[in-house]
């Protein structure tokens, strides 16, 4: 069988779900043996224009000229695949998205250089058709492999939960942070990681996303009366990893 | 029913000897809760836990469970158990465990679950602190604690231990247990009386008024108002010991050709629980949360009372805590609707 031809693409992120790919060990040189990676910066240097198989994509969308960037990509891939909480729903990148004066915050002096404009981070479903999503940041690695051995295998649909966190939280028997007098955003967040984040202590921060009717005004006053934060906080807690859910997006 | 009595000095012998014949499952602590945990050494045994975040079923039916596996050519069962001793349930979970037992051998025997269930001795024990949430000792009155092989009741310096099974009975020669006398016996009885006259909550009416009542109430606008700030979580389902849905999935290996068929435990309040796939996509037949919300009401206080003979809820209280929107408390919401 012809192995698949894969390509990796970066805009705007920190590059972490590239190394954590790399990270993968034995899962990703397995992967090797039924694909062969035709671009990606990371960890190779060439550079291609022919058509490829499968197209993964890191990063949001925030600027208005790579569009023409990534629809070049979606032309020349027969799947687009988005990766990384940045690529699926803006991820931390949105954390701006309701401000202006974020460029005069982060880079001081050189805020008026041209290549630091942007505007608002978007998933990259909002300038190109994406065919899959990986979520999480960084993304998951059962999630992505999974992912990927359908499309090598062609085998059946994987399945990605829609509920929240707190499903896969109770399931661990993980105590829950508001038992501890702490906060969490699991209510809301996107289940599909394993709820890592709680196991360990910390509340989830919804870092894969919100779910689809995510009941974002019970989770306010969750925090506030369980979480036990001042309203101001409650009500931009969400802006972390999700504000492209909220419903001042 | 044969009574003993084995004293404080030597419990932890019998644990201990327990332990060295297999797996012993029992309450220990972690942060400001207890969880069924396979106990590491007998220090670490809570006898005087409230409750524990998962009900004790998880000894023989772990929330995620290999069923099959798949290496390209031949399929192999994973039914593979171990004999063990679950150590520590209180009465309200002795009675949900036998209410799993039914729900996984009435229509048709679930192997999966049975084998592990048959290779556990279960040692029950009294309830010596309440959870904050508890309300067994007015709901589900009509179900008896069966099932289980042993049971343990706190009494002055040691346990009074009734034998109930020939498992049970097996248990006496690994510890120094003598005959109840007739005032430990006593003594035990009026402990686990007091244990369900003392619970925190407590429901108002019988089981056959709430049922009527729950029926009656299904149009009731009342379901959106109590279901408001629900986050369709399913926490309140993971937690309950008389829940028993689980979801089928099958995990591919990266070679495409090896695969493992797993359950996993489910949430009738998360939305895709409710969704079936009809031709030409994908339809949900409990869409609103607030039908969802309800429909867990329905099963427990109505729709089983008659394959279980009472309400499938044994009044643990799990849910109630587990509910970060505080809205699933079974005996604020029945009370309720009880009030309508
Ligand atoms: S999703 Fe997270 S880890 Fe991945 S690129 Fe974005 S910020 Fe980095
Ligand atoms: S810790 Fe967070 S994710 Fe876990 S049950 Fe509590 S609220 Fe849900
Ligand atoms: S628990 Fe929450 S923050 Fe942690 S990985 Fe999962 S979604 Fe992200
Ligand atoms: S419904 Fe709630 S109180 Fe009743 S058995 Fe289930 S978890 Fe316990
Ligand atoms: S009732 Fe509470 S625990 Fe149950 S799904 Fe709704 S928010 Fe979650």
């Amino acid at each position: 069988m012809a192995k698949v031809k894969c390509a990796w693409f970066d805009f705007a992120s920190c590059e972490g779900c590239q190394i954590e790919l790399t990270n993968y060990g034995e899962p990703f040189v397995e992967l090797l043996q039924h694909i062969e990676i035709v671009e990606f910066r990371e960890v190779m240097t060439e550079k291609t224009e022919a058509p490829i198989d499968v197209a993964f994509i890191e990063g949001s969308f925030t600027r208005e000229s790579d569009r023409a960037k990534l629809e070049r990509i979606r032309d020349r891939a027969a799947v687009v695949v988005a990766y990384g909480s940045c690529a699926t729903c803006g991820g931390i990148n949105a954390l701006k998205n309701h401000t202006d004066d974020y460029k005069q915050e982060v880079y001081g002096a050189d805020a008026d250089k041209p290549h630091l404009d942007s505007t608002k981070a978007l998933p990259i479903s909002a300038a190109i058709k994406v065919d899959y999503e990986v979520k999480g940041c960084p993304m998951d690695k059962d999630e992505f492999l999974g992912i990927v051995q359908q499309l090598v295998h062609g085998t059946a649909k994987v399945y990605v939960p829609s509920y929240p966190v707190c499903v896969e939280c109770k399931r661990r028997g993980t105590v829950c942070r508001f038992d501890e007098g702490d906060y969490c955003l699991g209510p809301i967040a996107q289940a599909g990681c394993g709820a890592p984040c709680p196991a360990d202590g910390i509340p989830c921060e919804a870092c894969r996303g919100m779910v689809q009717d995510a009941n974002q005004k019970s989770m306010e006053k969750v925090l506030m009366e369980n979480g036990k934060l001042p309203e101001r906080w409650a009500k931009q807690k969400t802006r972390m990893f999700t504000a492209n859910f909220r419903e001042d997006a | 029913m044969k009574r003993c009595y084995i004293s404080d000095e030597h419990l932890n012998g019998f644990v201990e000897a327990l332990m060295g014949r297999g797996p012993v499952i029992a309450p220990v602590a972690k942060q400001s809760r207890f969880v069924f945990e396979k106990l590491e050494t007998v220090d670490d045994l809570m006898l005087d836990y409230d409750t524990t975040i998962l009900p004790p079923k998880v000894a023989f039916f772990p929330t995620k469970q290999e069923l099959v596996t798949f290496d390209g050519k031949e399929a192999k069962s994973c039914i593979n158990p171990t004999d063990q001793v679950l150590f520590g349930v209180h009465p309200y979970d002795i009675k949900g465990i036998a209410m799993s037992d039914k729900f996984y051998t009435d229509s048709h025997v679930d192997e999966n679950y049975m084998a592990n269930r048959r290779a556990t001795t279960i040692v029950g024990s009294s309830v010596q602190k309440h959870y904050k949430h508890a309300f067994f000792g007015s709901v589900c009155m009509e179900v008896e604690v069966i099932g289980h092989d042993m049971f343990l009741t706190r009494v002055a310096g040691g346990y009074v231990a009734d034998v109930l099974t020939d498992k049970g009975e097996a248990l006496l020669g690994l510890g120094q247990f003598g005959d109840a006398t007739d005032a430990q016996a006593g003594e035990a009885d009026q402990v686990n009386q007091a244990a369900m006259e003392n619970c925190p909550e407590k429901l108002e009416n019988t089981s056959a008024q709430i049922r009527d009542k729950m029926r009656s109430s299904f149009r009731s606008d009342v379901w959106e108002e109590l279901s408001e700030d629900c986050f369709s979580c399913g926490s309140c389902n993971t937690v309950c010991p008389t829940c028993y849905c689980f979801d089928v999935q099958d995990e591919w290996g990266l070679d495409g050709v090896s695969a493992t068929r797993c359950r996993t435990w489910d949430s009738c309040l998360t939305a895709e629980f409710s969704e079936v796939s009809v031709q030409g996509g994908c339809e949900n037949f409990r869409e609103q949360r607030a039908e969802r919300f309800r429909h867990r009401f329905m099963r427990k206080a109505a729709y089983l009372n008659e394959q279980l003979g009472g309400p499938a809820c044994v009044g643990c209280g799990r849910c109630s805590g587990a509910c970060t929107a505080d809205i699933a408390n079974p005996v604020v919401v029945i009370n309720k609707i009880m009030e309508q």
